[in-house]
Protein backbone atom coordinates (compact mmCIF):
# COMPACT_ATOMS: atom_id res chain seq x y z
CA UNK A 1 0.00 0.00 0.00
CA UNK A 2 2.89 2.32 -0.68
CA UNK A 3 3.64 2.76 3.00
CA UNK A 4 1.25 5.70 3.25
CA UNK A 5 -0.15 4.48 6.55
CA UNK A 6 -3.54 5.30 7.97
CA UNK A 7 -5.09 8.72 7.93
CA UNK A 8 -7.91 10.10 10.03
CA UNK A 9 -10.29 12.55 8.41
CA UNK A 10 -12.24 15.28 10.13
CA UNK A 11 -15.34 13.06 9.97
CA UNK A 12 -13.55 10.32 11.89
CA UNK A 13 -12.79 7.99 8.98
CA UNK A 14 -9.60 6.08 9.59
CA UNK A 15 -8.21 4.37 6.53
CA UNK A 16 -5.34 4.15 4.10
CA UNK A 17 -6.00 6.35 1.06
CA UNK A 18 -4.07 4.12 -1.32
CA UNK A 19 -5.88 1.01 -0.09
CA UNK A 20 -9.25 2.68 -0.69
CA UNK A 21 -8.14 3.92 -4.10
CA UNK A 22 -7.09 0.40 -5.05
CA UNK A 23 -10.40 -1.01 -3.94
CA UNK A 24 -12.31 1.73 -5.77
CA UNK A 25 -10.44 0.96 -8.98
CA UNK A 26 -11.18 -2.75 -8.52
CA UNK A 27 -14.88 -1.97 -8.07
CA UNK A 28 -15.01 0.10 -11.26
CA UNK A 29 -13.21 -2.64 -13.18
CA UNK A 30 -15.55 -5.25 -11.71
CA UNK A 31 -18.61 -3.29 -12.88
CA UNK A 32 -17.28 -2.91 -16.43
CA UNK A 33 -16.20 -6.53 -16.79
CA UNK A 34 -19.42 -7.90 -15.29
CA UNK A 35 -21.49 -5.79 -17.68
CA UNK A 36 -19.55 -7.36 -20.52
CA UNK A 37 -20.09 -10.80 -18.92
CA UNK A 38 -23.83 -10.14 -18.77
CA UNK A 39 -23.93 -9.04 -22.42
CA UNK A 40 -21.89 -12.03 -23.57
CA UNK A 41 -24.20 -14.34 -21.63
CA UNK A 42 -27.14 -13.00 -23.61
CA UNK A 43 -25.17 -13.58 -26.81
CA UNK A 44 -24.41 -17.18 -25.78
CA UNK A 45 -28.10 -17.87 -25.18
CA UNK A 46 -29.04 -16.42 -28.57
CA UNK A 47 -26.25 -18.34 -30.35
CA UNK A 48 -27.41 -21.63 -28.85
CA UNK A 49 -31.03 -20.85 -29.74
CA UNK A 50 -29.99 -20.06 -33.32
CA UNK A 51 -27.90 -23.21 -33.54
CA UNK A 52 -30.74 -25.41 -32.26
CA UNK A 53 -33.19 -23.71 -34.61
CA UNK A 54 -30.86 -24.42 -37.55
CA UNK A 55 -30.56 -28.07 -36.50
CA UNK A 56 -34.32 -28.38 -36.10
CA UNK A 57 -34.79 -26.88 -39.55
CA UNK A 58 -32.25 -29.29 -41.02
CA UNK A 59 -33.93 -32.33 -39.45
CA UNK A 60 -37.39 -31.12 -40.42
CA UNK A 61 -36.20 -31.00 -44.04
CA UNK A 62 -34.67 -34.48 -43.66
CA UNK A 63 -37.93 -35.75 -42.20
CA UNK A 64 -39.97 -34.23 -45.04
CA UNK A 65 -37.64 -35.73 -47.62
CA UNK A 66 -37.61 -39.15 -45.97
CA UNK A 67 -41.38 -39.10 -45.70
CA UNK A 68 -41.70 -38.24 -49.40
CA UNK A 69 -39.34 -41.08 -50.35
CA UNK A 70 -41.21 -43.48 -48.11
CA UNK A 71 -44.54 -42.44 -49.62
CA UNK A 72 -43.13 -42.86 -53.12
CA UNK A 73 -41.83 -46.31 -52.23
CA UNK A 74 -45.17 -47.39 -50.83
CA UNK A 75 -46.94 -46.17 -53.96
CA UNK A 76 -44.95 -48.70 -56.00
CA UNK A 77 -45.87 -52.35 -56.28
CA UNK A 78 -44.38 -54.81 -53.72
CA UNK A 79 -41.19 -52.92 -52.90
CA UNK A 80 -39.40 -53.29 -49.54
CA UNK A 81 -39.83 -49.85 -47.96
CA UNK A 82 -38.48 -50.71 -44.50
CA UNK A 83 -35.27 -48.69 -45.05
CA UNK A 84 -37.30 -45.58 -45.89
CA UNK A 85 -39.53 -46.21 -42.87
CA UNK A 86 -36.45 -46.38 -40.63
CA UNK A 87 -35.14 -43.11 -42.08
CA UNK A 88 -38.47 -41.42 -41.34
CA UNK A 89 -38.43 -42.75 -37.80
CA UNK A 90 -34.84 -41.66 -37.15
CA UNK A 91 -35.38 -38.17 -38.57
CA UNK A 92 -38.51 -37.80 -36.46
CA UNK A 93 -36.70 -38.91 -33.32
CA UNK A 94 -33.83 -36.47 -33.90
CA UNK A 95 -36.24 -33.64 -34.58
CA UNK A 96 -38.12 -34.40 -31.37
CA UNK A 97 -34.82 -34.62 -29.45
CA UNK A 98 -33.75 -31.21 -30.70
CA UNK A 99 -37.14 -29.69 -29.91
CA UNK A 100 -36.90 -30.98 -26.34
CA UNK A 101 -33.54 -29.24 -26.05
CA UNK A 102 -35.02 -26.04 -27.47
CA UNK A 103 -37.67 -26.19 -24.77
CA UNK A 104 -35.11 -26.86 -22.00
CA UNK A 105 -32.95 -23.94 -23.16
CA UNK A 106 -35.97 -21.61 -23.25
CA UNK A 107 -36.98 -22.67 -19.74
CA UNK A 108 -33.45 -22.29 -18.36
CA UNK A 109 -33.05 -18.87 -20.02
CA UNK A 110 -36.36 -17.82 -18.49
CA UNK A 111 -35.32 -18.95 -15.00
CA UNK A 112 -32.01 -17.13 -15.43
CA UNK A 113 -33.79 -13.81 -16.01
CA UNK A 114 -34.46 -13.40 -12.26
CA UNK A 115 -30.88 -13.46 -10.97
CA UNK A 116 -29.63 -11.74 -14.14
CA UNK A 117 -32.06 -8.84 -13.66
CA UNK A 118 -31.15 -8.46 -9.99
CA UNK A 119 -27.44 -8.50 -10.84
CA UNK A 120 -27.89 -5.98 -13.66
CA UNK A 121 -29.69 -3.71 -11.20
CA UNK A 122 -26.76 -4.07 -8.81
CA UNK A 123 -24.32 -3.12 -11.57
CA UNK A 124 -26.39 -0.15 -12.70
CA UNK A 125 -27.43 1.27 -9.31
CA UNK A 126 -25.84 -0.22 -6.19
CA UNK A 127 -22.26 -0.39 -7.43
CA UNK A 128 -22.10 3.23 -8.66
CA UNK A 129 -23.43 4.29 -5.23
CA UNK A 130 -20.72 2.30 -3.47
CA UNK A 131 -18.10 3.79 -5.82
CA UNK A 132 -19.36 7.32 -5.07
CA UNK A 133 -19.19 6.67 -1.35
CA UNK A 134 -15.60 5.48 -1.66
CA UNK A 135 -14.65 8.50 -3.77
CA UNK A 136 -16.14 10.80 -1.13
CA UNK A 137 -14.17 9.00 1.60
CA UNK A 138 -10.97 9.22 -0.43
CA UNK A 139 -11.49 12.95 -1.01
CA UNK A 140 -12.19 13.39 2.71
CA UNK A 141 -9.02 11.55 3.66
CA UNK A 142 -6.91 13.43 1.12
CA UNK A 143 -8.20 16.74 2.48
CA UNK A 144 -7.35 15.61 6.01
CA UNK A 145 -3.89 14.58 4.86
CA UNK A 146 -3.31 18.05 3.35
CA UNK A 147 -4.42 19.67 6.60
CA UNK A 148 -2.06 17.43 8.58
CA UNK A 149 0.81 18.16 6.20
CA UNK A 150 0.14 21.91 6.48
CA UNK A 151 0.10 21.76 10.29
CA UNK A 152 3.42 19.92 10.58
CA UNK B 1 -9.13 -16.76 -26.74
CA UNK B 2 -12.78 -17.52 -26.13
CA UNK B 3 -13.56 -18.06 -22.46
CA UNK B 4 -16.95 -18.69 -20.96
CA UNK B 5 -18.49 -15.52 -19.53
CA UNK B 6 -19.20 -17.20 -16.19
CA UNK B 7 -15.48 -17.96 -15.77
CA UNK B 8 -14.53 -14.35 -16.48
CA UNK B 9 -17.17 -13.27 -13.98
CA UNK B 10 -15.81 -15.64 -11.34
CA UNK B 11 -12.28 -14.38 -11.90
CA UNK B 12 -13.38 -10.76 -11.51
CA UNK B 13 -15.19 -11.57 -8.26
CA UNK B 14 -12.01 -13.27 -7.00
CA UNK B 15 -9.92 -10.22 -7.91
CA UNK B 16 -12.41 -7.88 -6.25
CA UNK B 17 -12.39 -10.04 -3.14
CA UNK B 18 -8.60 -9.77 -2.97
CA UNK B 19 -8.82 -5.97 -3.36
CA UNK B 20 -11.39 -5.82 -0.56
CA UNK B 21 -9.18 -7.94 1.73
CA UNK B 22 -6.33 -5.55 1.06
CA UNK B 23 -8.46 -2.46 1.72
CA UNK B 24 -10.08 -3.96 4.82
CA UNK B 25 -6.65 -4.45 6.41
CA UNK B 26 -6.17 -0.68 6.35
CA UNK B 27 -9.73 0.42 6.95
CA UNK B 28 -11.11 -0.56 10.32
CA UNK B 29 -13.63 1.90 11.60
CA UNK B 30 -17.39 2.28 11.85
CA UNK B 31 -17.68 3.49 8.25
CA UNK B 32 -15.85 0.36 7.11
CA UNK B 33 -18.26 -1.83 9.07
CA UNK B 34 -21.23 -0.01 7.53
CA UNK B 35 -19.72 -0.37 4.07
CA UNK B 36 -19.18 -4.06 4.71
CA UNK B 37 -22.77 -4.76 5.77
CA UNK B 38 -24.46 -2.25 3.46
CA UNK B 39 -22.49 -2.68 0.26
CA UNK B 40 -19.83 -5.37 0.30
CA UNK B 41 -21.75 -8.33 1.74
CA UNK B 42 -24.86 -7.80 -0.48
CA UNK B 43 -22.57 -7.35 -3.49
CA UNK B 44 -20.81 -10.66 -2.86
CA UNK B 45 -24.05 -12.51 -2.14
CA UNK B 46 -25.79 -11.24 -5.26
CA UNK B 47 -22.73 -11.82 -7.41
CA UNK B 48 -22.50 -15.39 -6.07
CA UNK B 49 -26.18 -16.07 -6.82
CA UNK B 50 -25.83 -14.64 -10.32
CA UNK B 51 -22.58 -16.43 -11.15
CA UNK B 52 -23.90 -19.78 -9.88
CA UNK B 53 -27.00 -19.37 -12.07
CA UNK B 54 -24.84 -18.30 -15.02
CA UNK B 55 -22.52 -21.29 -14.63
CA UNK B 56 -25.49 -23.68 -14.57
CA UNK B 57 -26.93 -22.02 -17.67
CA UNK B 58 -23.63 -22.12 -19.59
CA UNK B 59 -23.23 -25.81 -18.68
CA UNK B 60 -26.71 -26.44 -20.05
CA UNK B 61 -26.01 -24.54 -23.29
CA UNK B 62 -22.81 -26.54 -23.84
CA UNK B 63 -24.63 -29.80 -23.20
CA UNK B 64 -27.43 -28.78 -25.57
CA UNK B 65 -24.91 -28.16 -28.35
CA UNK B 66 -23.02 -31.38 -27.70
CA UNK B 67 -26.11 -33.53 -27.35
CA UNK B 68 -27.63 -32.37 -30.62
CA UNK B 69 -24.55 -32.94 -32.80
CA UNK B 70 -25.31 -35.73 -35.23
Amino acid sequence: MGGSGGTSSGSGVHADVEALKGFHEALVRFRHVQRSVAERSGDEIEMTRASLAAKASHWQARLDQSQAEFDACRAGPGADCSGYARAVEQAGEWLEHIRRWQQRVDEAAGEFRGPAGAFWDLLQNDLPRAESLLLALIADLQAARRVQAGAS
Amino acid sequence: MHTRPDRDGEEQLRLLGAAWEEAAQHWRDEVARQFDSGHWTPLVQQSRTYLDALRALMDLLETAERDTEF
